[in-house]
């Protein structure tokens, strides 16, 4: 499955940043959006205005001590950062950084970091493996969304908790790559889970 | 593919379409027709009362494949002329809403009117769903933005309401058309077509298009609106 995110490149050296975004490009588990910053002064405005999922940062550009302030500051709380360190560094300098990667790091060693970055925010991204084919639970509770049936109702009809019936419904999303109520829609009747009657009201 | 590195004023206008095809779409936005001859940009430009600077940072912004760095906001607003990026904007939206979407439903609807009828019915809401969306996002740019933008040039400041709120809301319109792909790709029941094929073609070629875009409304008009905001306070 991939998975959309925003980075954010700040680094002064266009060699460094072109060089770290064709690296990325290559790791087919992303669909990345880039944005490149080469001064420490636009920062701060860019961040707010882009809001990335991931900043790659070169830790010796100033202010670095704020990182976590600046992450309530501009409105991206969930933002990891990632020091790009290419020289060495006080490892103490370095703990206020959510990851790093160092110039000499493998695209696997890379691999490795961000999957484990992002792997503490999506808990069960790989849990069930990427089978597409949908457990009996799941069949029943796209039928539920299919006929416009909301979390708690689905909860209801199917005696489970309404968080249960989120991560079900976020599983369903993944498999199939189907994340709107008229995409799950086309899937049903396609597979005939549903008849057109029921979803004519 | 394509050429890589700016193009200039005195660069023939046939070059860099030739070059980087999908620029056919920026000219005509900008009300330029074909027929240009040798011409140079910047002929072709002065002649069709097109802001010349406004029209080459445009495409040296969406042909510019590796350097995808935010422009330095001065660039930005010496070179970008706003009334001529909406009106761009504007002409965008009208190809999208009145062309490019009636036009790829009709020919989906052709490409699987031999699918059962409960399947073309879903298939047809799906997408008649996605088109509302769309209409609903551009609506409240040509009704809510552009007028603020308006006022915004003949010096009038609008105590409520700034660009931020719309970057806040600003969502990536392309990816419920993924979503059209996928299902066609993954889960069509029918048989592949020709005509099938060429409906995914264009799909691919809306996907990449809206997401362009965007990208022009999140890092050339806005920067460029957040300026006027900052010179005005």
């Amino acid at each position: 499955m991939t998975t959309s995110l925003k980075v954010m490149i700040a680094e002064p050296s266009v060699i460094i940043r072109s060089g770290l975004e064709t690296l990325l490009k290559r790791l087919s588990d992303y669909r990345l959006q880039f944005v490149e910053i080469p001064t420490h002064e636009s920062l701060l405005e860019a961040l707010r205005i882009h809001k990335p999922d991931i900043l790659f940062i070169n830790p010796s550009w100033p202010g670095y001590f704020h990182l976590q302030e600046w992450k309530e500051e501009v409105g991206c709380p969930h933002m990891k950062c990632i020091a790009l360190v290419y020289t060495v560094m006080d490892n103490q300098q370095l703990r206020v950084y959510d990851e790093q990667i160092h110039i000499f790091d493998s695209l696997e060693e890379i691999k490795q970091k961000l999957e484990r970055l992002l792997a503490q925010e999506l808990p069960t991204a790989s849990e069930e493996g990427d089978s597409q084919i949908l457990s009996i639970r799941e069949k029943e509770i796209v039928v539920c969304v299919v006929k416009g049936m909301t979390n708690r109702e689905i909860a209801d009809a199917l005696y489970l908790s309404t968080h249960t019936v989120i991560t079900h419904r976020r599983n369903i999303a993944r498999k199939l790559q189907i994340h709107s109520a008229s995409g799950l829609t086309i899937y049903a009747i396609v597979n005939k889970l549903v008849e057109l009657s029921d979803i004519q009201q | 593919m394509y050429k890589k590195g700016k193009y200039q004023e005195t660069d023939r206008m046939s070059d860099l379409i030739c070059e980087n095809y999908p620029m056919v779409l920026v000219m005509s936005r900008f009300g330029i027709a074909l027929g240009f001859g040798e011409k140079n940009i910047g002929e072709v430009c002065r002649q069709n009362g097109v802001h010349t600077r406004t029209f080459l940072t445009l495409v040296n912004f969406l042909t510019d494949k590796i350097e995808t760095s935010v422009l330095p906001i001065e660039n930005i607003t010496s070179s970008i002329s706003l009334d001529a990026l909406m009106s761009y904007l504007h002409r965008a939206h009208d190809y999208f809403l009145n062309f490019r979407l009636p036009h790829l439903r009709r020919k989906l609807m052709n490409a699987i009117s031999d699918c059962p009828e409960e399947v073309v019915f879903v298939i047809r809401k799906f997408f008649d769903e996605y088109a509302a969306e769309v209409n609903k996002h551009m609506s409240y740019e040509e009704k809510t933005v552009f007028p603020y933008v308006r006022s915004l040039l003949a010096g009038k400041k609008d105590g409520k309401y700034n660009i931020s709120i719309f970057s806040k809301r600003h969502d990536q319109i392309e990816m419920k058309i993924v979503e059209l792909k996928n299902i066609l790709l993954m889960y069509y029941p029918g048989e592949g077509t020709y005509i099938l094929n060429s409906v995914l073609f264009d799909i691919f070629a809306t996907e990449e298009d809206l997401a362009s875009h965007n990208r022009v409304e999140d890092y050339l008009f806005v920067p460029a609106i957040l300026a006027l905001e900052k010179q005005l306070h």
